[in-house]
């Protein structure tokens, strides 16, 4: 079974008298342990795809499902519970709590929702898989871009979920680093954890089991450079 | 946050860190609430302890009910009947004034001046210099100003129409509020009056709220349709100082909570800026499984932290303060009113309640974000 999947997914923004549709009917599957890539120019509706898979927007019209269950059906509190659950993000900026160290970073999602402390020890276990296990009781300001990034990976593993997203994850990144970001993906997938990730990085794409491209708004193989 | 307090309390904490990230923003709010509760427990206490400072040295006064000859008293002064006929009545002790006067015979230019008795001067005149005779059978007690404008002291002697009297004790001045006021007079004991009129009763009671029933009581037994007794206490000039304190504790209260608003508008400014700057944080806990409550609850502690903080520091202060208008008015730096500490209890539940108030806006529109409108930007 699929682990995320849409269905002619329509995304439309209204801004005044205009409307614009930035998806124009997508439908997409994501298998267990596959890394797809999404590329395409900007503006042609990568991010918004994201958004809908990782349950922060909804469809205009068309069907988003989490396993077999639509989520047209679900509450702001369900949908949030799923993201808790199943999904995990990771943001080109990072978004790390500045004055946090970086455990407490990647325990964060599990902060007030589970076991503390086994979320704490669970942190901790990551960051050592991602390489930081000197840098536990480092905060943000004191780590590279990299090992931010590696954090904010070892964030989104904190709840085991089954499909990570991530959004340009290599985008601030050199490609040495790059490289040490996809080598974490690769152990994650082999974990059947899916991996999602918008790009315009071909380190990324080369590295992808699937590559999927998208031009204005929707699907097209045009897109793959 | 590993600590076993952010364990515990895993929201205050994260909400800690959160207000130590912009530390100057976060202490000038705690100041407004801060300077707010001191203002209003301040002038609550301000406003208390005058009222019993004032009140302290009207005591007395207000305790006592007087009682002179009314409208349809027949001749000139009391007597001893009228005397018997109060005290049947009364709860309180009467004590008979008598009043007359005499020549100062010792001057060279002789002049009246009032003379006085009452039984027990003790109860109405304190001595400043030598002492009251007790039981007082002789010696003459000279008020205040009199004694310095005929110049004598406790141990000389004086000159009362013709007759020669020791000086026992010179008194204090008596103060503004006194019933008997003993400044200009000489008070003699009673047998040496003569044949002096009884000008007025004074009944002294334990209270003034006693003063003002026996006062009742009196004006119902003493008369019937004629007002052969006229009886004062002092309960409508109690209820008008009463009634003016009221207005000023008021007008106290209204300056210290304007003082506590501006304190919860620079909270909400403070919390609004902070869901702005930190709307991309905020969309990533939406994102990674926090409920929009949570979110919530995040932002309003936050609020109340500052909130709670200043004014535990402002609770201090005022306390401090407190201690200071103590010692200034009542002359004891521990005589905290009851009130007073109303007031400062006030200010400190105003203050805690202001924050959140004002930290309610913020909390609600970060919580409502959606998450991927937070992410955008």
């Amino acid at each position: 079974m699929s682990v995320v999947s849409t269905v002619d997914a329509v995304k439309e923004y209204t801004r005044g008298a205009t409307t614009l549709r930035a998806l124009k009917g997508v439908s997409i599957t994501i298998d267990p342990g596959e890394f797809v890539a999404i590329v395409g120019p900007s503006g042609s509706g990568k991010s918004t795809l994201l958004n809908l898979l990782g349950l922060l927007d909804d469809p205009t019209s068309g069907a988003v499902y989490v396993g077999d269950r639509a989520v047209s059906t679900l509450s702001d509190d369900e949908k949030t519970r799923i993201r808790r659950d199943t999904i995990g993000f990771v943001f080109q900026d990072f978004y790390l709590l500045p004055t946090l160290t970086a455990r407490e970073n990647v325990a964060i999602p599990g902060f007030l929702h589970g076991n503390r402390r086994e979320t704490l020890d669970r942190a901790a276990d990551l960051l050592t898989r991602v390489g930081l296990g000197d840098r536990l009781g480092h905060t943000p300001d004191e780590l590279s871009g990299g090992q931010k990034q590696r954090v904010a990976i070892a964030r989104s593993m904190v709840n085991d979920p089954t499909i990570i997203l991530a959004d340009e994850p290599t985008g601030n990144l050199d490609q040495k680093t790059g490289g040490q970001v996809l080598d974490l993906f690769d152990q994650f997938t082999d974990e059947d954890v899916a991996v999602v990730s918008v790009t315009h990085d071909k380190q990324v794409t080369d590295f992808a089991d699937r590559v999927v491209g998208i031009v204005d708004g929707r699907l097209d193989q045009e897109g793959i450079p | 946050m590993d600590g076993p307090l952010g364990r515990r309390f895993p929201v205050a904490a994260l909400a800690w860190q959160n207000l130590t990230r912009q530390r100057a923003r976060s202490i000038l709010a705690m100041a407004g609430i801060t300077i707010g509760v001191v203002a209003i427990a301040s002038l609550g206490m301000f406003g208390a302890t005058l009222e019993v400072s004032i009140q302290g040295t009207f005591q007395d006064t207000a305790s006592s009910v007087i009682v002179t000859p009314g409208d349809d008293f027949e001749g000139d002064a009391f007597d001893a009947d009228d005397v018997r006929m109060v005290e049947r009545f009364s709860t309180a002790p009467v004590y008979p004034l008598w009043t007359d006067s005499a020549n100062v015979t010792s001057l060279e230019d002789p002049r009246e001046i009032r003379v006085q008795s009452v039984d027990d001067p003790t109860e109405f005149a304190t001595a400043e210099d030598g002492h009251i005779p007790d039981p007082w059978r002789s010696g003459a007690l000279v008020g205040s100003s009199l004694a310095d404008q005929l110049d004598v002291a406790a141990g000389e002697s004086l000159e009362l129409d013709n007759q020669t009297v020791r000086v026992a004790a010179v008194l204090e001045p008596s103060g503004q509020a006194s019933i008997v006021s003993t400044d200009n007079s000489v008070l003699l004991p009673e047998r040496l009056m003569g044949d002096a009129d009884i000008g007025m009763m004074v009944l002294k009671a334990e209270s003034p709220p006693a003063a003002f029933e026996l006062g009742e009581t009196l004006r119902g037994e003493l008369n019937d349709r004629r007002e052969r007794f006229s009886v004062t206490d002092f309960e409508e000039a109690i209820q008008q100082f009463n009634e003016q304190i009221g207005i000023i504790s008021t007008f106290l209260l209204a300056v210290g909570a304007v003082s506590l608003l501006v304190a919860a508008i620079s909270i909400l400014n403070v919390m609004l800026m902070s869901t702005i700057e930190r709307k991309g944080e905020i969309g990533v806990l939406r994102a990674v499984g926090y409920y929009k409550r949570d979110i919530l609850r995040l932002m309003l502690t936050e609020a109340l932290l500052l909130g709670v903080v200043g004014a535990v520091i402002g609770l201090v202060l005022s306390v401090f303060m407190g201690m200071g208008i103590n010692a200034l008015l009542l002359g004891d730096p521990f005589a905290f009113q009851p009130s007073a500490v109303g007031s400062v209890a006030q200010g400190f539940l105003f203050g805690t309640i202001a924050s959140l108030l004002s930290g309610a806006y913020p909390a609600w529109k970060a919580a409502n974000e959606r998450p991927v409108d937070a992410l955008r930007d």
